[in-house]
């Protein structure tokens, strides 16, 4: 189990070790992840054919933490650790000559160790833990370059709106341990009745905000202007999938009902994520709304019953959309923009990058023998042959047809036209990187079949119908996206898939402001009457001592005083008595010798 | 009432007499004759009541004492012959309440107190043997200790009243 | 006996007139003088006392002795103190005698 460990530890070692040292970031970041993923392979290895290793470590009482590595969560632990690695290597040549690079390879290396705690562990406090871990990094990354316009305010959005859906999760960990009164994972998707339906509603909530899912899917669009390493690693490969693993992992949990939900919901992401996609004019808010109309794909697949397609999608997903984004990188830093009227032509100007970047994009689409359309096969299949076919089977299709269309059309855009661009600096780096998960895009489907049986002992769905009609679907779109001109694609729809189809102004309008003014109402209460009252309760403690003060001034001084005051007039009387006059020295001694034998005759009198 | 009385009770009443002239003239002169007087009385009063050698003794120290104190007085006094009328008294009334009350204390004392028999009188010669004896005797050290502080009482007089070398 | 009152009596009526004397005049002299009647009041009582009462015991003519040796004492210093003072001042009078005030 220290094996797997590893694939946590090695990483946030790294991270440490960079901000304590602040040096070598880039290499720290690199052997981090490179031991991470020797490890995350060796595990894999292990665990392959069936066994699994776990841990348990002290947590809370009563709700000690575990680690657990079987077969489904050692190979995403693989695909976290792959990818991981990949993109720092690129991010090696992305960051080349850029500032903050101590905070930036830090919170890489840290988002990676906190995503691989998220899918090895084994229970519920551990995996909440590292869930929240994760939204931190996302925030931390995405604000990066946080000085300029735009960019703390994307950050927070992310940050709020994943942050509001993860109440789900909560409250969904809470149903789930209590029920089962253990914090296992394993044991609580054995629970059933309505606890498991009203848990798993939760989970979907929580999922579908984790993984951009209509309606909440704006997040993900402004993340983008965080950078390319960012994008690709958190954004399209492993934190909007959390949601998605979470919705697999609990598959034996959810009821048909929540099953059809999260089918109807993943299709109807597919559908409007996918027209958002045709209509967006940033290279990288395109590749989002991919990734949120993937991920539908991915929960319409989980609806439709089989997981198992929904994984083998999660792994190809993770390498192809990775690549798109490594390849945009460098058609940014060649033009110095993302958007696609400046990217125009800086395809033919680097045919290498473009042709990693048309590999994936293939492999996307679905077009055989690429991975993509083994996994899209898989997931029509599963959507033709579950009971609720009619109404998934056309969304996924559509799904695949918009997939095709909006890739050719990025293709499309970034082929034609003048060819130019400057420079790129650390080119060397980004192209490995991006050479090798473009070459795992391609290839991982070959391996699908025998990763679907051999990890979850689930058969992978097929269908000739499925198969006949996706194909079909992939290059219908391609077609359509190619040909048909820019201005006329969409039509009537344009102008809202632009907006990003936002529900009532938006989440921005619902959830933010009501939280932000809930802030600042706090902020006036705190300044106005706790502050008053801590100013009073000093000023009255100093009142008490200027009254005590006065106290000691006029009634214990005065009393001293007086009493100096009066033992000096006595002294004075007394001197009155010094006349230094004969006479009257005469007269006292006269007296005061009556007096003494006036004593001592009483005195002798009396004895 | 015994002669004896009778005697004591006369030089008494000379003794009182002058004592009171002595404050009452303005006359410097007048004033130390009749101090010498009273003195003098009070020495025939020794003499009455059978102190002889006391007696003699008042007599010759008093009339030399007087004649000194006579030609102080007419050194320093401002007006020797009390020809100026001067007041020459100061806080009368507490004095003369003060003389007043010392004076009735005392007699009172005198009068109320029961003195026993008397007792009869030691023949003259044997009484100067006898204080001889006395003096040479048991109070010699008296007698020593007065001889010495007369010696220092003429120094310490001598002393203070030489005048004071300036040196220049 | 009756003689030892008249003595007595004599010497008490001495005695307040000294002391009246010393307290009232205000020139030093003066006040010797009174100091003087007083210590023959003393004396006065003395010797009555000791003819009346205590013949036998000489001691009591020895007290007479020393007051006696007591007056001339006195009036030796006092007359030295007068002297010096009215070298310094040009007076005897106690009444302008304020230097001691306290």
């Amino acid at each position: 189990m220290i094996l797997a460990a590893t694939a946590i530890l090695a990483p946030l070692a790294a991270a440490a070790l960079i901000l304590a040292l602040r040096r070598l970031p880039a290499a720290l970041a690199l052997a981090g992840t490179g031991a991470g993923l020797a490890a995350s392979a060796a595990t894999l290895l292990r665990v392959a054919g069936g066994a699994s290793l776990s841990a348990t470590l002290p947590g809370l009482p009563g709700l000690p933490l575990r680690l657990l590595a079987e077969p489904l969560t050692a190979l995403l632990s693989a695909v976290v650790a792959v990818v991981g690695f990949f993109v720092v290597v690129y991010a090696v040549g992305y960051m080349e000559g850029e500032g903050g690079r101590v905070r930036f390879f830090a919170g890489m290396s840290f988002f990676v160790a906190a995503m691989q705690a998220l899918v090895l562990a084994g229970d519920w406090v551990l995996l909440l833990a590292a869930w929240e871990l994760i939204g931190l990094s996302s925030y931390l990354l995405i604000g990066h370059r946080h000085e300029r316009e735009g960019v703390p305010q994307a950050a927070t959005r992310a940050f709020l709106y994943t942050r509001t859906a993860d109440l789900g999760l909560y409250a969904a960990i809470f149903v789930l341990v209590a029920h089962a009164g253990t914090s296992e994972i394993s044991p609580t998707l054995q629970t059933g009745g309505a606890a498991a339906t009203a848990a798993g509603l939760l989970l979907l909530v929580a999922a579908m905000g984790k993984s951009a899912q209509t309606p909440l899917q704006g997040w993900l669009q402004d993340a983008m202007v965080g950078p390319t390493p960012v994008s690709a690693l958190l954004h399209s490969a492993t934190l909007v999938a959390a949601g998605a693993i979470l919705m697999i992992r609990t598959s034996p949990l959810l009821s048909p009902a929540v099953l059809l939900l999260a089918g109807l919901a993943g299709g109807a992401t597919a559908l409007l994520a996918g027209l958002v996609a045709l209509a967006e004019r940033d290279l990288k808010r395109l590749l989002a709304a991919s990734t949120s109309a993937q991920y539908g794909l991915m929960l319409l697949a989980v609806g439709a019953g089989s997981s198992v397609a929904a994984l083998v999608h999660l792994a190809a997903h993770a390498a192809i959309k990775s690549a798109l984004f490594l390849g945009s990188g460098v058609f940014q830093h060649a033009r110095g923009s993302t958007r696609l009227d400046r990217l125009e032509g800086a395809g033919r100007a680097r045919p290498r990058t473009f042709l990693g970047f048309a590999v994936a994009g293939l492999a996307l689409a679905g077009v055989p023998p690429l991975s993509g359309y083994f996994t899209k096969d898989a997931i029509l299949a599963a959507a033709f042959g579950s009971p609720y076919a009619p109404l998934l089977a056309p969304l996924a299709l559509a799904g695949t047809l918009l997939t095709g269309a909006y890739v050719a059309r990025a293709l499309g855009l970034l082929w034609r036209g003048a060819g130019a661009g400057g420079p790129v600096k650390g080119a060397r780096w980004m192209g490995a990187g991006l050479a090798a998960l473009a070459l795992l895009a391609a290839a991982l489907g070959l391996a699908v079949p025998p990763i679907g049986e051999l990890l979850t002992g689930q058969e992978l769905p097929e269908g000739a119908l499925a198969t006949v009609a996706g194909l079909a679907a992939t290059l219908g779109g391609l077609a359509l996206g190619w040909l048909v001109p820019e201005d006329r694609m969409l039509g009537p729809l344009r102008a809202p898939a632009e907006r990003g189809f936002r529900p009532g102004g938006g989440l921005d309008a619902l959830v933010a402001r009501p939280a932000l003014a809930l802030g600042r109402a706090a902020a006036r209460f705190d300044d106005g009457v706790v502050h008053a009252a801590v100013l009073s309760a000093g000023r009255a403690a100093l009142a008490v001592a200027a009254a005590s003060r006065l106290t000691d001034e006029r009634g214990i001084d005065a009393l001293v005083l007086s009493l100096a005051r009066g033992t000096r007039r006595l002294g004075g009387r007394a001197r009155e008595l010094q006349t230094g006059l004969v006479h009257r020295e005469l007269l006292l001694a006269a007296g005061g010798a009556a007096l003494m034998l006036v004593v001592l005759t009483i005195g002798a009198a009396g004895t | 009432m015994s002669a004896q009385a009778l005697f004591t009770g006369f030089f008494g009443v000379a003794a009182v007499w002058f004592g009171v002239v002595v404050f009452r003239t303005s006359s410097m002169v007048r004033s130390a004759l009749a101090l010498l007087f009273s003195q003098a009385a009070i020495g025939a009063m020794f003499l009455a009541m059978q102190a002889e050698f006391l007696g003699v003794l008042q007599v010759m120290m008093m009339a030399t004492e007087m004649s000194i104190m006579a030609i102080f007085m007419v050194m320093y006094m401002m007006d020797p012959g009390g020809l100026g009328e001067m007041e020459m008294t100061h806080q009368k009334r507490a004095s003369i309440a003060a003389g007043a009350l010392a004076a009735l204390a005392a007699a009172g004392v005198a009068a109320l107190t029961d003195w026993g028999p008397a007792a009869a009188a030691p023949p003259a010669a044997e009484q100067t043997e006898r204080l001889g004896a006395e003096m040479l005797g048991r109070s010699m050290l008296i007698f020593e200790t007065a001889g010495v502080t007369i010696l220092t009482a003429m120094i310490a007089a001598t002393a203070v009243a030489i005048e004071r070398r300036r040196r220049r | 006996m009756m003689a030892l009152y008249v003595a007595l009596a004599v010497g008490a009526v001495l005695f307040g007139v000294g002391l009246y004397g010393a307290l009232s005049q205000t020139n030093l002299v003066m006040i010797m003088m009174g100091v003087e009647l007083m210590l023959g009041a003393a004396m006065v009582n003395l010797v009555a006392f000791w003819r009346f009462l205590h013949p036998e015991t000489y001691a009591g003519q020895m007290f007479v002795l020393v007051v006696m040796t007591v007056m001339a004492l006195e009036m030796a210093v006092g007359f030295g103190v007068g002297t010096a003072r009215f070298r310094a001042k040009g007076s005897v009078e106690m009444e302008e005698a304020r230097e001691l005030r306290g």
